[in-house]
């Protein structure tokens, strides 16, 4: 009787054999579900796709259903199966985002939903993802010539060019440090803006290029909250208004923090006008 | 002539800023490449609008638009999901310029004290930056709220 209710109940229409859970692998598999869900949020994936890539991996390891609340920093799950529930809440840290995280999850739901895996072995390949970082010297020539690219996107010249690349090389440098040290990413963000605007306001002061003020705006760029920014209106689109207004208030304090560090730099400085 | 120039001149340096973006977000090496052409395409469709007489709230939204339904095919071609290249995609676009002006009016305000010009300086950059922040991400979210709602893309 048992069998042939699961088999009806069990959504996955490719495993093969009827699933029995007992009440420690439904809690096994929670386990594995609040993992899933936490380490997607640490690496910034946004909350529609936390919801369905957990709910996705319950229903293909068996489960009849699975909620998922979200929270600015924790997650709550609950499985159902059988009429049994089961709930669990994990805090989450943000570890910065890391794309390469999110599509190694991607890969591991769909494989999931394709052959039947066990719940040991979806929790042995998730603990097996890596987050995986790029070389630092890579990073920050490649975060220099970005911001470089804006300035010349905005309308600078070849000597515009140069002195963005240079500020925001050395600022980027900086932030990485800052962040290898785990400091607060406010005061990091800060500390950023206000290196990269005394750097960059070299270039107001002896006059280097066309539009010596761009530098100072074109060098801060790299530290838009850009990711937290649109996770939070794609949250508020799809109805996620809380964690929604989380993550809008997050960048919003962070761009505050980068304007301070401006400011404080231009006061320093003694330049007036920003752009 | 000269505007294909423009456009390419365009395409190229805001293919650059989005892959030093993806490099923050590390996002995987073999789809680098995606950002790279989803950057170009963009803000070059961006700045064509711009230069046809369309307003740039609009012109970002289309842009955005364009990328999310691009998008849509290549997270399917490559079996991730969207987020991963459009949010670089359209880092070129994001006014982050305006955003700290906004703050900065802000900060002046309480340093200075009231004056029309720098409220008028707040309002104006933190408003055109809100507009032309939810037309992007309205854009890119365009193809999951109204064909794909209850089924996941890839």
């Amino acid at each position: 009787m048992d069998k042939l209710l699961s088999s009806a109940d069990n959504q996955t229409a490719h495993s093969p054999a009827p699933i029995v859970l007992s009440k420690t692998d439904q809690t096994d598999i929670l386990r594995v579900l609040v993992l899933l869900a936490m380490r997607l949020m640490q690496h910034g994936a946004e909350s529609k796709l936390v919801e369905q890539t957990t709910t996705r991996m319950g229903i293909a390891l068996g489960l009849d259903s699975v909620e998922v609340a979200l929270t600015g920093n924790a997650v709550i799950i609950t499985s159902l199966y059988k009429g049994r529930c089961k709930t669990t809440t994990r805090r989450v840290y943000d570890r910065g985002i890391n794309m390469h995280v999110v599509c190694e999850i991607q890969r591991l739901i769909l494989k999931a939903e394709q052959q039947p895996l066990s719940h040991q072995n979806v929790s042995q390949l998730l603990e097996a993802i890596e987050p995986q970082k790029y070389n630092r010297w890579l990073v920050i020539l490649m975060v220099g010539m970005a911001c470089a690219s804006f300035s010349h996107l905005l309308g600078g010249d070849w000597q515009v060019f140069l002195m963005t690349m240079l500020s925001s090389s050395v600022a980027m440098a900086f932030r990485q440090e800052m962040a290898k040290r785990h400091h607060s990413v406010l005061l990091t963000f800060s500390l950023t803006a206000f290196l990269a605007t005394l750097i960059a306001s070299l270039a107001v002061r002896y006059h280097i290029g066309n539009e010596p003020h761009l530098v100072m705006a074109a060098s801060v760029l790299l530290l838009v909250p850009g990711f937290p920014l649109i996770n939070a209106v794609s949250d508020f689109v799809k109805g996620h208004i809380g964690i929604g207004m989380s993550r809008w208030f997050m960048a919003t304090l962070l761009s505050f923090c980068v304007a301070m560090g401006i400011a404080l730099a231009l006061m320093v400085t003694g330049i007036e006008g920003w752009l | 002539m000269e505007l294909l120039i423009t456009l390419l001149d365009d395409a190229f340096f805001s293919a650059i800023a989005a892959v030093g973006f993806s490099l923050i977000f590390n996002v995987p090496q073999r789809l680098l490449f995606l950002c790279a052409i989803g950057g170009a395409l963009a803000h070059s469709f961006r700045t064509l609008l711009l230069l046809s007489g369309t307003t740039i709230v609009p012109a970002s939204f289309l842009a955005a638009a364009l990328v999310g339904l691009i998008g849509v095919y290549w997270s399917r071609k490559y079996l991730v999901p969207r987020p991963v290249f459009t949010v670089a995609s359209i880092i070129p676009m994001i006014p982050g310029t305006y955003a700290f002006q906004a703050m900065i009016s802000l900060f002046s305000i309480y340093q200075l004290g009231y004056s029309p010009e720098l409220m008028a300086s707040l309002l104006e950059n933190g408003l055109t930056m809100l507009f032309i922040l939810m037309a992007i991400s309205f854009g890119l979210a365009l193809p999951s709220v109204v064909i794909y709602r209850f089924k996941p893309i890839v």
